[in-house]
């Protein structure tokens, strides 16, 4: 990792993460936002690897720079850091396009730990995401959506949610289904990502829509 | 309309009864003026044929003398009869100069008994066997003095017969003369007032008030067929009466365009007026011509009454009224009767005709009352139903209104609610959590970092608590595996988890129970992970009779039992209790040096869930 973007109003919270972060990656250039305009601002001129972005901030949501930092750099990975534990606040993150997501008050082996999974690619997913990401999927697949391009989940992807949504972890969803760890973490990330691609699209589409609405 | 006819054709049979045969018609007398202070001089007096009609000469006292026939075995005892149809206006009978009967007053105000016939006992010893002599001496007025035909001075044929048969003729006669008059006067004059009364009360029925002083007006004409005696004298009484016709005309006028829904302002001037004028231009004429003035001014009223019916046809025929054919039966009724009466009169037919005709019209006025009464009654039984019906839709209405308010009132409450916890979560979020989260990964000490990170999600899950909505007991099974998974694994604690399948748990479980259950399942493993040095741990999760059981099993060293109080507080096991008892369930602890705890939760479902 060589460039990092740490998004995070509260400063002793800010220094905790850059803390952190720099032990997980002792060389890592790290440039600090407390605002979505900087941040958006360092998007656009700056190449990063990762962004650590907060939700809540004073001047808006981390979740623009999420989906600005897709735009401008896909190959950047973001994840969202934030004390919301809810789907509401999470979902509209994971769609713009965070591999993961951090709760801040975990301890710091846990936020270390977690960190260089995601790092490593193996992004977190907890039950209550799952269903949702299953709801938007089905919604996805109704008749009218079928301009969409083709971004359905496979059936193991499909499998591995399921899973997910009962309460199993990743590593015992792997045992059930005679996978490996890599192969969970990959079908994850997969399902990270169609999310996210299938979330474009329909964007698009209903940009599309309110343009012909507007002709 | 039927059944009048068949009255009628009935009146007309009674009416004309068989004549008498033993009877002796008188039609032949000798006629004198009387001359008050002398003698009758009977040598010059004309003899005149019965009927004697007074059409003219002077009114006053005229005197009449027939011989009478002898009858059979003179002397005799038995009891002979005079009936006498017609002697207007009051009569005194002598015979061979006895006298046998008095009529009434001879002087103003004269007794008047023009329609009333009369009948005269006269016993067979007053008769000799030869040379009878009746004497009949009349008071009356001639034509000119009266208004109508039917009061002018005049003497009938004298019938002359056995009394019983004589009292017969006079019987029947007396019943369509005087009897059947009266009757209808009165019912009349009842139902009359009682019409104009409710008439005069709802205005927009005022053709009732006018139909009212119709029957009432006539009912008064009437009873100048049976009133006998008067406290005034004669001129005053005949105008009076002609005068009754133009009351009687504005009442027949106005009801017949009211109840074809016309008012007037015109009329309603020009009627009274008319009520007015005629008693004065029949004054200004005098008494001595009476009959022709008031005669015109029949014809004039009638005119107007006819006016008035053609025009009251003309407009329910237009309006297409159900009542056009009986009101048009009943005026040619009414009309037809009256032009009888009055022919019969003039033409000098047979007297029954006249008297059935008279009574015709109070009958048809009878039947029209009913009629109108009974149509008022229906109009007043619909409007009271329409009254009830719409009291009842308003009732309705109402209770409408007052439930959609306060369903208004009620989501509105909900909304302002909702708003302000939301409100309420995010300032938590904002202020207290960045507090908290700070102090998490600021403070040196490690007992106040684990304070505050456990403060943090107690204020996360008070917060979802607050705004959360319902969660489906599948989904939150799968949210307490995820996390008791993950910490026992994270903790090296071997973990089982068993729970019902999705299908065998469609309820669903409120937010504040759902946040509720989960501190109680984290208190427990946090115990356990803490306390116990347990290596294993299972939580078993069952539905029972409406029944959430949640058994939390561990193998650790247990809660020592001199400790318990202390152990209770220090590990959160009175709180995991009163979170229990909040919910209206309850928490057992079993616990024992060497073999472990096991806490059983029990929640009652249906408190907490709402089944989809």
């Amino acid at each position: 990792m060589n460039h990092i973007l740490l998004l995070e109003d509260l400063p002793e919270i800010r220094a905790w993460l850059k803390s952190l972060v720099l032990q997980v990656f002792p060389n890592a250039r790290i440039t600090e936002c407390s605002r979505v305009q900087d941040a958006l601002l360092q998007v656009q001129t700056n190449r990063f690897e990762l962004a650590l972005c907060d939700l809540g901030l004073p001047d808006g949501s981390g979740t623009d720079v999420v989906a600005k930092l897709r735009d401008v750099q896909p190959e950047a990975q973001s994840v969202v850091v934030t004390i919301h534990d809810d789907d509401e606040h999470l979902f509209p993150a994971l769609q713009a396009g965070a591999y993961g997501y951090i709760l801040k008050e975990q301890s710091r082996e846990l936020i270390t730990e977690q960190l260089q999974r995601i790092s490593q690619g193996e992004p977190p997913l907890s039950p209550s995401i799952a269903r949702k990401v299953i709801k938007y999927f089905a919604a996805q697949a109704r008749p009218q959506a079928n301009a969409m391009p083709d971004v359905q989940l496979t059936e193991r992807e499909s499998e591995v949610l399921l899973r997910v949504a009962k309460g199993f972890t990743l590593p015992e969803i792997g045992v059930q289904l005679g996978l490996s760890r890599h192969t969970i973490a990959d079908y994850v990330k997969q399902i990270y990502r169609k999310l996210n691609v299938s979330s474009r699209a329909e964007a698009a589409l209903e940009a599309q829509r309110l343009g012909l609405f507007r002709r | 309309m039927a059944w009048l006819l068949a009255l009628l054709g009935l009146l007309g049979l009674l009416a004309g009864g068989p004549a008498a045969a033993q009877a002796i018609a008188l039609d032949r007398a000798l006629m004198l003026v009387e001359q008050p202070g002398r003698p009758p001089a009977w040598e010059r007096a004309p003899s005149v044929r019965l009927p004697d009609d007074w059409d003219a000469g002077a009114s006053g006292v005229r005197l009449y003398r027939l011989p009478l026939p002898a009858p059979a075995g003179v002397p005799d005892t038995a009891l002979y009869g005079l009936y006498i149809e017609r002697a207007c206006s009051v009569l005194q009978v002598r015979v061979n100069g006895v006298l046998v009967h008095d009529g009434g007053s001879f002087d103003e105000p004269v007794t008047r008994n023009c329609h009333r016939p009369q009948l005269v006992a006269v016993p067979g010893t007053l008769l000799q066997a030869q040379g009878n002599v009746l004497d009949l001496r009349v008071r009356g007025y001639v034509l000119g003095e009266v208004s109508s035909r039917q009061r002018a001075g005049g003497l009938s044929p004298v019938e002359f017969g056995p009394h019983a048969l004589m009292a017969g003729h006079h019987a029947r006669r007396l019943v369509y003369a005087i009897r059947l008059p009266e009757v209808l006067s009165g019912a009349l004059l009842l139902m009359g007032g009682f019409m104009f009364v409710m008439g005069w009360f709802h205005r927009e029925q005022s053709y009732l008030a006018y139909f009212g002083a119709l029957m009432v007006g006539w009912s008064l004409l009437l009873a100048r067929l049976w009133v006998a005696e008067l406290p005034v004298a004669n001129p005053v009484t005949e105008l009076a009466l002609a005068a009754l016709m133009a009351f009687i005309t504005l009442a027949a006028v106005q009801f017949l365009m009211r109840y074809a829904g016309r008012r007037q302002q015109g009329l309603n001037l020009a009627l009274p007026a008319q009520c007015l004028l005629m008693p004065l231009t029949l004054l200004a004429a005098g008494p001595a011509r009476l009959y022709p003035v008031a005669g015109v001014w029949y014809v004039l009223l009638a005119a107007q009454v006819v006016a008035a019916a053609a025009y009251y046809l003309a407009a329910a025929q237009r309006q297409g009224s159900r009542q056009l054919w009986p009101m048009a039966a009943l005026l040619g009724t009414v009309g037809t009767a009256l032009a009888v009466e009055i022919t019969s009169q003039q033409l000098q037919l047979d007297a029954r005709i006249g008297l059935v005709a008279q009574l015709v019209p109070a009958l048809a006025f009878l039947v029209l009352g009913l009629r109108l009464v009974q149509q008022y009654g229906r109009a007043f039984q619909t409007a009271e139903q329409n009254r009830a019906e719409l009291e009842v839709r308003i009732r309705e209405a109402t209770a409408q209104i007052e439930r959609n308010f306060a369903q208004l009132a009620e989501l509105k409450v909900e909304q302002v609610t909702d708003r302000e916890r939301k409100r309420i979560a995010a300032d938590l979020h904002d202020d207290l959590g960045a507090k908290l989260l700070t102090i998490v990964h600021t403070s040196d000490d490690p007992r106040i970092s684990t304070l505050a990170r456990e403060a943090l999600e107690e204020m996360r899950l008070s917060v979802r608590g607050l705004t959360g909505k319902p969660v489906k007991l599948a989904d939150a099974l799968g949210d307490w595996r995820a996390e008791v998974v993950s910490r026992l694994n994270q903790s090296g604690v071997q973990g089982e988890w068993s729970a019902p399948s999705d299908e065998e748990v469609p309820q669903t479980l409120s937010a504040r129970a759902f946040v509720q259950t989960t501190r109680i399942l984290r208190e427990a493993i946090s115990n356990i992970i803490k306390h116990s040095g347990a290596s294993q741990c299972s939580v078993r999760c069952t539905l029972a009779d409406g029944d959430f059981q949640l058994v939390i099993q561990d193998n650790g060293r247990g809660i020592p039992t001199e400790l318990d109080g202390r152990l209770d507080k220090g590990h959160g096991m009175a709180s995991m209790k009163g979170r229990a008892k909040q919910l209206q369930g309850q928490c057992l602890v079993e616990s024992g040096p060497g073999y472990g705890t096991v806490i059983r939760l029990t929640l009652p479902l249906e408190r907490h869930t709402t089944r989809p």
